[in-house]
């Protein structure tokens, strides 16, 4: 049944990544002519024993060398093949993989998964690094080795058949009796392996707690119990690994076992049947040289179909995601947006994720363009989560968000993404510069027009200051600034993109107050003219607001200005009233 | 090429001296080992010739002078298999030491270097990346150790050259002389290639670990990228990296294609050269018919094993990269130095003093100077001071994780250093803001190597207001928690780990930061808690919320590194207006970290 499934899963790959295929036949052909290098040393054995050295004439010494020069042109022949062989293939495996990794990693950027399941990311960088990184090994190593191995015996076997069936058979057998033995030893072995990864996965946690966690284990003086575990589980691999490998030892010496006997057993026939059944003294030979060149690579495809089941399983890995639907797609016949700072409705809508209670449930409210909104509540009551809904980022289960009087899912991206901004509470940065970063917002914008976004949101001599100005690096995710800067520089790429819609999940570093300032006025500016939502978290911004929503719970519960909600006492009544009793005096 | 040659010389030097420690750990499962590989390779010989002699003496004389066969055949078939046989026990012999050997070693390497970063500074572990040092211990121990598994089998393969070179020219000079010229050359073109294209392919590596950076950093940035519409510029700079790895895979395979080639016709190339030579030789009376099947069957099983000498130099070299990189770690010597003195632990709290206590992560940054203060036992002091300020840095140096770099810290008037190992935390407990959580369940996380019993985890829980939600989890105390098992918000983490610092009942407390995660209501619960629950212990808290720094008996406000001021809140708020500005910044970091909290919870 898996059979079927990863050959189903390899029919899909290869329409992905039609290069995988393309010129495969050829290249099989190549390898078949590669593989007569091993072939012609038993069949040039033969020749020379039989017509030569038993030549009842004696040696016929130009004979002789005819014979020879022959071979080696056929080896040089054949090594050419190989080589020719392997590079397309190699060729054919990295060209395609290359294609299977970029849609791989294309379709999880459609996919919402990256930012609402973070903690997942790990595992999504494997899908295009890792699992890719095993198919590759597998077709370069194991699938050549399988290509090489299964032309060796085809071949070996044509020759074996031309020169004396009864024989042939006689190996064909012994090695189909091997190949059963090996079958049945692999799956014990493959179960062996499965309990080796579990030790070590056991042993790799232990050792890495051991380092991770090192201040709580110094704090708590866990030292000799933490040391004695990873001893622990370090015994526990080495016991499961030694006696895997006393396993594969056995199954590793049983190949010479059976070419001793299937040999043993081929001079014993051969000899028996005689010269009156056609079996030369050269055909006997050649024999003893064929048996050699059956075992080993029978040993070799049954290792490899075990290692395809693994690459197997890496394909399913990555068809698992291209075959997860796009959750929030680009709408086929979209609309563009129309001209002029955005309204924003919002109806009826329900969120939740698929395993999950609702978010959001039964949000009405209407935005109207260039108002300034303010959203608040507690902590998981939704605010995010709208955020997210307005700018489209997620769908809603039921309900509607409209944009600009066009439902959202209506719109096209290039649109949508233009002109509605949302700068997330985290300020992302690229690896790059800082000039790169806010360009990220607007591709061809100048040198000149990213310092004047910095100017315009009163953030000149920041930059300025900067050790090279607009062209610092940065640093892996933003690394060299502060989180406060790297603030400041996912408002300036919002800024440089002109939004008519801005959304803002408020970050509030509790950075140097210098800094703080210049924050609160970028907002400011940034905010200024055009329609906003801000998720708020503090108690001057929601004042600062022309209407605030008050989320409780998943339900936009009050809205209103700051006045009017305090003195309704509700919700929004309380929060103040945490808000205020912790800052004033 | 005398670059290379130099190179390759300083990697066999090296190479064997780094093998040979290896060895001598475990000389004798390398001995069995060898062993095995040695009979397997006389027994490689012995075929040979078993084949070379039922070839002359029973094939021939049967199939071509027409001798009757009688029972001839019987002693062929028996010798073949015995051979066989041998060879298979000679197999099983060397794998199974060999993997001994290997995996014995790889897990001795790991506890040492694991053993040895235990011991090791603070201040040596914030210079360096986890992500490294756990490389380390993980890949580069498995390289290290790696090459133990093919040495026993290159050690055969060598005898089994030796060997041959000595039969094949007792057999015949000139033909021995050939088989052995083409060996030579084939191992030498191997040796080199192998090392090109490894040398090649460590660049594919670098590349590779390129397409992960940007995957990991796309993705990472996914919402930036999605809001701003940049998927389709994340691609292409995706296809970008991408096809660079794919052409580099290219002419790594293109220069491995090329030396492959070579290296497998010569032995094929040298047979039928010694076929000729030899159907030469035996014209003329120099040979006879056997001793050709023997030396060409011999050469031709020769093939691999003689490979295996040009892989195992590889491995050879890429084995000492890693043992480089473990003995670096092996070699640091900062270790954290202790003292003798027992802990007296007792259910009274400590006091605390510092004496011109200053401290700097580096040498040229002081981030505390001149610190002195003075706790009697018993007491609840909140440390307070804006970011920057070292007030994490001072509660750290209290449990002492840090060492400061002058003064000196004591516990009832006991220096921390003269404790001996493990002795200090069983009177000081230390919880940090961010809480790890091991890969243990909720009691083995609470008591943590420690003795304490399940009824006193159970009162700590519920004394940190964890009691709750762990009735709540999948089994109770028994679930297992960390990287693979259930997953917990931070403010249960955080509670958790409260709970592991109550168990132990210390007399010394200190919280920094350790409550952030928790609800603001829930943090005063477990406030109140700790003060009702009479705790025998001094306390110093780290905290940002006002209703936790009001509960303290005293605040130490901290700013640039040293203490401007301490007393009650109220004696603060009228000296000090620097305080007063602080909690409300304070409130807004706060702010900050709900939400974040939030989002963590909306995602669980």
């Amino acid at each position: 049944m898996s059979d079927i499934a990863t050959r189903t899963a390899l029919r899909r790959v290869f329409g992905i990544a039609p290069a995988l295929v393309k010129g495969l036949w050829l290249t099989l052909g190549l390898f078949t002519i590669g593989t007569t290098m091993q072939i012609i040393v038993p069949v040039v054995v033969q020749q020379v024993i039989d017509y030569e050295v038993l030549d009842p004439d004696g040696v016929d010494i130009e004979g002789v060398l005819w014979r020879g020069g022959i071979a080696l042109i056929v080896v040089v022949v054949a090594a050419f093949a190989a080589k020719l062989a392997f590079v397309r293939l190699a060729i054919a495996a990295a060209t395609g993989l290359s294609d299977l990794r970029v849609a791989t990693f294309r379709h999880l950027h459609r996919l919402s998964m990256l930012h609402v399941q973070g903690e997942r990311r790990g595992a999504l960088v494997a899908r295009v690094t890792s699992d890719i990184a095993t198919i590759q090994d597998f077709m370069e190593w194991g699938g050549v080795g399988l290509v090489i191995g299964i032309s060796q015996v085809l071949l070996a076997v044509g020759v074996m058949v031309f020169y004396r069936w009864q024989l042939a058979l006689l190996v064909v057998l012994g090695v189909l009796i091997y190949v059963l033995l090996v079958a049945w030893f692999q799956k014990i072995l493959s179960r062996a392996h499965d309990k080796v990864r579990l030790r070590v996965a056991d042993a790799l946690a232990a050792m890495g707690e051991a380092i991770s966690g090192l201040e709580a284990v110094r704090a708590f003086g866990a030292e000799d119990a933490t040391l004695s575990k990873v001893s622990k589980t370090l015994d526990a691999q080495f016991e499961e690994e030694f006696r895997t490998g006393r396993l594969g030892a056995f199954l590793f010496s049983s190949a010479e076992v059976f070419a001793g006997a299937i040999t043993a057993s081929v001079v014993g026939v051969g000899v028996w049947l005689g010269a009156a059944e056609g079996v030369t003294a050269g055909t006997l030979v050649a024999f003893l040289f064929l048996v050699n060149l059956l075992v080993d690579p029978v040993q070799l495809l049954v290792e490899t179909l075990d290692q395809a089941q693994t690459a197997g399983a890496g394909i399913r890995r990555i068809l698992d995601v291209l075959d997860t639907e796009v959750d929030v797609p680009d709408p086929v016949d979209g609309v563009d947006l129309p001209p002029g700072r955005l309204e924003v409705a919002i109806e009826g809508v329900r969120f939740r994720y698929p395993t999950g209670d609702d978010v959001l449930s039964e949000v009405d409210a209407h935005i109207g363009a260039g108002a300034r909104v303010a959203v608040v509540g507690e902590t998981g009551s939704g605010k995010t989560t709208f955020a997210k809904l307005v700018t489209r980022l997620l769908d809603p289960a039921e309900g509607r968000v409209r944009v600009g009087g066009v439902s959202a899912d209506e719109i096209k991206f290039s649109s949508l993404r233009r002109r509605v901004a949302f700068v997330p509470q985290e300020g992302f940065l690229f690896d790059t510069t800082v000039a790169n970063n806010v360009r990220y917002g607007k591709p061809d914008a100048s040198d000149a027009e990213i310092l004047a976004a910095f100017d315009d949101l009163g953030l000149g001599d920041w930059v300025q200051g900067l050790p090279n100005g607009v062209d610092t690096e940065v640093g892996e995710r933003g690394g060299n600034v502060s989180a406060g800067e790297r603030q400041l520089v996912a408002l300036t790429r919002a800024w440089i993109t002109d939004p008519d819609l801005l959304v803002l999940d408020e970050a509030t570093s509790a950075v140097d107050p210098a800094l703080e300032v210049q924050l609160r006025r970028a907002i400011e500016r940034l905010t200024g003219g055009r329609t906003s939502i801000t998720v708020a978290h503090r108690l001057s911004t929601a004042e600062a607001s022309d209407e605030i929503f008050v989320f409780d719970a998943g339900r936009l519960v009050e809205r209103g200005g700051h006045a009017a909600l305090v003195d309704a006492g509700g919700v929004y009544a309380s929060l103040h009233a945490d808000w205020a009793s912790s800052t004033s005096t | 090429m005398s670059e290379q040659m130099e190179s390759i010389r300083v990697v066999l030097r090296e190479g064997f001296a780094h093998v040979g420690r290896l060895l001598r750990a475990h000389k004798w499962a390398f001995t069995l080992a060898a062993s095995g590989a040695i009979a397997f390779a006389t027994s490689i010989v012995v075929a040979a010739v078993v084949i070379g002699r039922v070839s002359e003496e029973l094939i021939i004389p049967v199939l071509d002078g027409g001798e009757p066969l009688e029972n001839r055949w019987i002693g062929a078939v028996l010798a073949i298999g015995a051979v066989a046989l041998f060879k298979g026990l000679g197999i099983i012999l060397r794998r199974t030491a060999a993997g001994w050997l290997q995996f014995r070693s790889q897990a001795d390497m790991r506890y040492r270097l694991i053993a040895h970063q235990l011991g090791l500074k603070l201040s040596w572990f914030n210079r360096q990346s986890t992500g490294d040092l756990l490389a380390v211990t993980e890949t580069d121990a498995r390289q290290a150790t790696f090459i133990l598994a093919p040495l026993p089998f290159a050690t055969g393969a060598t005898v089994l050259l030796v060997i041959t070179t000595a039969i094949v020219t007792m057999i015949d000079v000139w033909m021995g002389l050939l088989a052995i010229s083409f060996l030579v050359v084939t191992i030498v073109i191997d040796v080199f290639g192998t090392r090109r294209v490894f040398a090649d392919f460590e660049k594919v590596q670098q590349t590779r670990g390129k397409v992960s950076g940007l995957a990991h950093e796309s993705f990472d940035g996914a919402l930036t990228v999605k809001s701003l519409g940049r998927e389709d510029y994340e691609t292409e700079r995706m296809r970008q990296a991408s096809d660079g790895l794919r052409d580099d895979i290219i002419v790594v395979t293109r220069i491995w294609a090329f030396y492959r080639a070579i290296v497998e016709s010569l032995p094929t190339a040298t047979i039928i050269v010694l076929l000729v030579v030899g159907v030469v030789r035996i014209n003329s009376g120099d040979l006879g018919s056997g001793d050709l099947i023997t030396v060409t069957y011999l050469v031709s099983l020769l093939t691999w094993p003689i490979r295996m000498i040009a892989f195992v130099l590889w491995d050879m070299s890429e084995s000492l990269a890693g043992w480089r990189r473990v003995e670096r770690i092996l070699e640091v010597g900062e270790f954290v130095e202790h003292g003798s003195l027992m802990a007296t632990p007792a259910d009274s709290g400590a006091a605390v003093a510092g004496d011109e206590v200053a401290f700097g992560y580096v040498p040229e940054e002081r981030i505390l100077s001149d610190v002195r203060w003075d706790i009697p036992a018993g007491r609840t002091i909140a440390v307070v001071g804006a970011t920057g300020s070292g007030k994490s840095t001072l509660a750290m140096l209290l449990a002492r994780l840090w060492d400061p770099d002058t003064g000196e810290i004591s516990l009832d008037g006991r220096d921390l250093r003269a404790f001996a190992r493990s002795e200090l935390p069983r009177e000081v407990a230390f919880v940090a803001q961010e809480s790890f959580l091991f890969d243990d369940d909720v009691t083995g996380n609470i008591a943590l190597g420690g003795k304490s019993g399940s009824e006193a985890v159970q009162t700590a829980a519920r004394l940190a207001v964890a009691d709750e939600f762990i009735a709540e989890l999948p089994h109770g105390f028994e679930t297992q928690l960390g990287e693979r098992g259930t997953t917990l918000s931070g403010g249960q983490r955080q509670r958790i780990a409260l709970a592991r610092a109550l168990v132990r009942r210390p007399r010394l407390l200190i919280l920094d930061d350790a409550t952030s995660s928790v609800d603001s209501s829930v943090e005063t619960e477990i406030l109140r808690g700790l003060k009702r629950a009479d705790l025998p212990s001094t306390v110093v808290i780290v905290a940002h919320r006002r209703s936790s720094i009001m509960l303290a008996d005293e605040i130490v406000f901290l700013a640039d590194g040293r203490i401007r001021a301490h007393g009650t809140h109220d004696e603060l708020l009228a000296a000090e207006p620097g305080y007063a500005r602080l909690l409300e910044a304070y409130e807004e970091d706060l702010a900050r970290r709900d939400e974040e909290r939030q989002q963590a919870e909306a995602v669980t």
